[in-house]
């Protein structure tokens, strides 16, 4: 004769095992997620490195900018006493503003901020002509302005894709070069820097047809010893951009340059 | 490019293949049992050592015997495990001692082997469920390994249609996988932890039981001259 074990004990049992569980899952989930986030806090910084150095420039291209400001005001001076003449002068800085920014990334706003302190000064002087001045200035000027804009945006892009194609092109120079520099065995015997020039033809998955020798270092040994390394690097590596591939290549070596 | 992998244990386990998901279902659902026995079976090895240790006060400090087994026998719910076999043997001695053809020794072994009897089950009722512990110690583990190497074969064979094989293409499905490890030792550790424990309290316990059944057979004997 057995007799079942009092209730409470059970009840207790279960939601202690419930808690057991819900602390254990709260742990795990805390943890695990304490440990997903460091790495990817490194990946961001890594990931943001290359494009922190492409923005670098554009700041210095921009600080020129600041020194093109004073030349149109001095115009707006001359121009109180011919009004029909004013609305000729804003115009032309306005397109060598254009031009000199054209290779610079981000300067939208900044026409746009140029033609107002042009306008200030003219107000006090001639209060009569101000207001249709001011008109017709802002409306040429807004115009200039956006046409400078998009001006300024198409040669941008034409400017970044042309950019961006050099860069993979010199990347993949780059990894060409490296990829062969491995392999050569400088001989002994050669003195100064001498540079080789090899014309190479290439497979499209990167081996190497055939490397002519196009300017000799002046040492025979040398030119063999890069030629070798050559044939022992293929297949080259590909570039990044399938489409930058290039079935003749130009290549320049400097075997001793480190 | 999304390198950032999120490794939560919620998507780990949303992620996981349905096998593998259900081996961690089961797992969960062993761990869960364990841990209301293990809590459970703990509360009973405590109430049975505390009322162990009032009814030994309670025998030696040489009150009635009579009295002693009044009060057991009238509340047998709240009595423990020691104080039903008491009663059981000294039920049974005074049945015996009635009859005049029985001599001393054959009332002594009546009374041992009604106490024996409830001895075993109260042992067996504090044992029971114990041998799932062991259970779970031992099986959850290969349960789990088995999930985890489910898992990294999918890993390795979602592999094979990548060209360039990277340590990132596998690393989500293996440690997905492993999560089923992990879960399985969850389970596993503390069953065998509370499996010894409590095997080795049961074993204590059921010596005083079976001490006392001694020494309460020879206070029954001098009471027979």
């Amino acid at each position: 004769m057995r007799f079942p074990q009092p209730e409470p004990d059970n009840w207790l049992s279960a939601v202690l095992a419930v808690l057991v569980h819900v602390v254990l899952a709260a742990l795990l989930f805390m943890g695990v997620h304490w440990q997903t986030h460091t790495p990817e806090a490194v990946e961001v910084q890594l990931y943001s490195a290359p494009p922190a150095e492409r923005s670098a420039p554009a700041p210095r291209k921009v600080q020129p900018v600041p020194e093109v400001k004073p030349p149109p005001k001095p115009v707006p001076k001359v121009e109180p006493p011919k009004p029909q003449a004013k609305v000729e002068p804003p115009p032309a800085p306005k397109p060598e503003i254009a031009q000199k920014e054209k290779p610079k990334p981000v300067e939208k706003p900044k026409p746009v901020d140029k033609p107002k302190p042009v306008e200030k000064p003219a107000a006090p002087v001639m209060p009569d002509w101000s207001k249709e001045l001011k008109a017709t200035e802002q409306n040429l000027s807004r115009q200039k302005a956006t046409e400078a804009a998009a001006k300024e945006l198409q040669d941008l892009k034409a400017a970044q894709a042309a950019q961006a194609l050099a860069r993979g092109k010199a990347a993949w120079g780059d990894r060409i070069k490296a990829a062969i520099r491995r392999h050569i065995v400088v001989p002994p015997s050669v003195s100064g820097n001498p540079e080789a020039v090899f014309d190479v033809t290439l497979l499209p998955d990167g081996a190497v047809l055939n490397a002519k020798l196009r300017k000799s270092t002046g040492n025979s040994a040398l030119d063999a010893a890069i030629e070798r390394a050559i044939g022992k690097a293929s297949p080259l590596p590909k570039p990044e951009d399938p489409t930058l591939f290039q079935r003749n290549l130009e290549l320049k070596f400097r075997p001793l340059e480190e | 490019m999304n390198v950032a992998q999120d490794l939560s244990v919620l998507t780990l386990f949303a992620n996981a293949s349905l096998l593998v998901k259900m081996v961690m279902a089961i797992l969960l659902g062993v761990s869960f049992t364990s841990w209301y026995w293990i809590f459970r079976k703990s509360f009973a090895i405590r109430i049975a050592r505390a009322k162990t240790d009032e009814f030994e006060r309670e025998f030696w400090s040489g009150g009635d015997l009579n009295a002693l087994f009044n009060t057991a026998a009238n509340d047998r719910h709240n009595a423990g495990a020691l104080a039903r076999i008491f009663e059981a043997g000294y039920r049974e001695f005074n049945k015996l001692k009635g009859q005049k053809t029985l001599d001393a020794k054959d009332i002594i072994d009546g009374s041992r082997r009604a106490m024996r009897a409830t001895y075993q089950r109260e042992t067996d009722d504090l044992e029971s469920h114990l041998a799932f512990l062991a259970t779970v110690g031992s099986v959850s583990p290969y349960v789990g390994l088995f999930g985890t190497v489910w898992g990294i074969m999918n890993a390795f064979r979602g592999l094979a249609n990548v060209s360039q094989a990277t340590l990132a293409h596998v690393a989500p499905g293996i440690a997905e996988a492993l999560v089923a490890t992990a879960i399985g030792l969850f389970a596993a550790i503390p069953a065998v932890v509370a499996y010894n424990r409590f095997a080795h309290d049961i074993d204590r316990v059921s010596i005083r039981f079976e001490s006392f059944m001694e020494e309460f057979s020879n206070i029954l004997q001098r009471q027979l001259r």
